[in-house]
């Protein structure tokens, strides 16, 4: 009996602690000098080509998802908004995975940006089916696919 | 032809890795490809465009252009063509003629 009381209580007496923890750790009220949120977030990846060739402005300008073993090729990637710092990064990867190349660059974009990455291979690429990962601070922001036939 | 003939034929087969045996097929090899990027906008701390890991661009010719409307939008400066008829002269025979659908190499 006087356990079934005691375990009626509980339910109370956690609700009692959880109320008086709360009085005695109140949030901290937002202070006008707290620091300005991160504007990391901001950039984000808008669009991914592959290509044979990028112009100036490091956009494709010759826009193919069929290569030839000895052509080099080329992802531009488009980012919207800035910040100070923030990492692209490139995975390109074969068939089932085998991993081809990765690359990374930070850059600190303000407004539209275009990064482009380039890959090639002196010996020629085997022929079949790739992809392209792009990743923006470490978070998948974009894939292409594209193949390789003579 | 071998004591077992077996290994004879083997000798003949594509070197494979541990991971060929289990797949069953080849991996081609990776190691030689070459890659980079460069980027419009500036690195972190920097005020000018990022560096690049190429020391060129590639672009291809469309109709229209010139040697010196191409220096024009690479470089700001119409007379700069003669650095990237240098860059190309393996593909370029006359600085007045390119074509559409050339690919010219522009030196950063």
């Amino acid at each position: 009996m006087h356990r079934n009381a005691r375990a009626a209580l509980l339910p109370f007496l956690a609700a009692v602690a959880f109320a008086c923890s709360k009085a005695a750790a109140p949030p901290p009220s937002p202070s006008p000098y707290a620091p300005p949120p991160t504007t990391m977030a901001a950039v984000r990846v808008v669009d991914v080509e592959v290509g044979r060739a990028v112009d100036m402005d490091k956009r494709i300008s010759d826009k193919t998802d069929s290569f030839k073993p000895m052509e080099t090729i080329y992802a531009s990637v488009t980012t919207e908004g800035s910040s100070p710092g923030a990492t692209l990064a490139a995975h390109w990867t074969y068939q089932d995975g085998q991993v081809v190349k990765h690359d990374e660059t930070s850059v600190a974009p303000s407004g539209t940006a275009h990064t482009e990455f380039h890959i090639s291979k002196p010996g020629g690429w085997p022929e079949g089916d790739y992809k392209v990962e792009v990743m923006l601070n470490g978070a998948s922001a974009g894939t292409k696919s594209f193949k390789v036939s003579k | 032809m071998g004591i077992f003939g077996k290994d004879d034929k083997d000798k003949n087969q594509p070197q494979t890795n541990f991971s060929d045996v289990q797949s069953g097929k080849p991996r081609p090899d990776f190691s030689d490809v070459q890659g980079g990027s460069s980027s419009t906008a500036p690195r972190p701390g920097q005020g000018g465009p990022a560096a690049t890991a190429a020391p060129m661009n590639t672009y291809v010719v469309v109709k229209g252009d010139s040697l010196s409307k191409i220096a024009q939008r690479a470089y700001g400066d119409g007379n700069k063509w003669r650095k990237i008829y240098e860059a190309n002269k393996d593909v370029i025979k006359d600085p007045d003629l390119i074509y559409p659908g050339q690919s010219l190499r522009i030196p950063e």
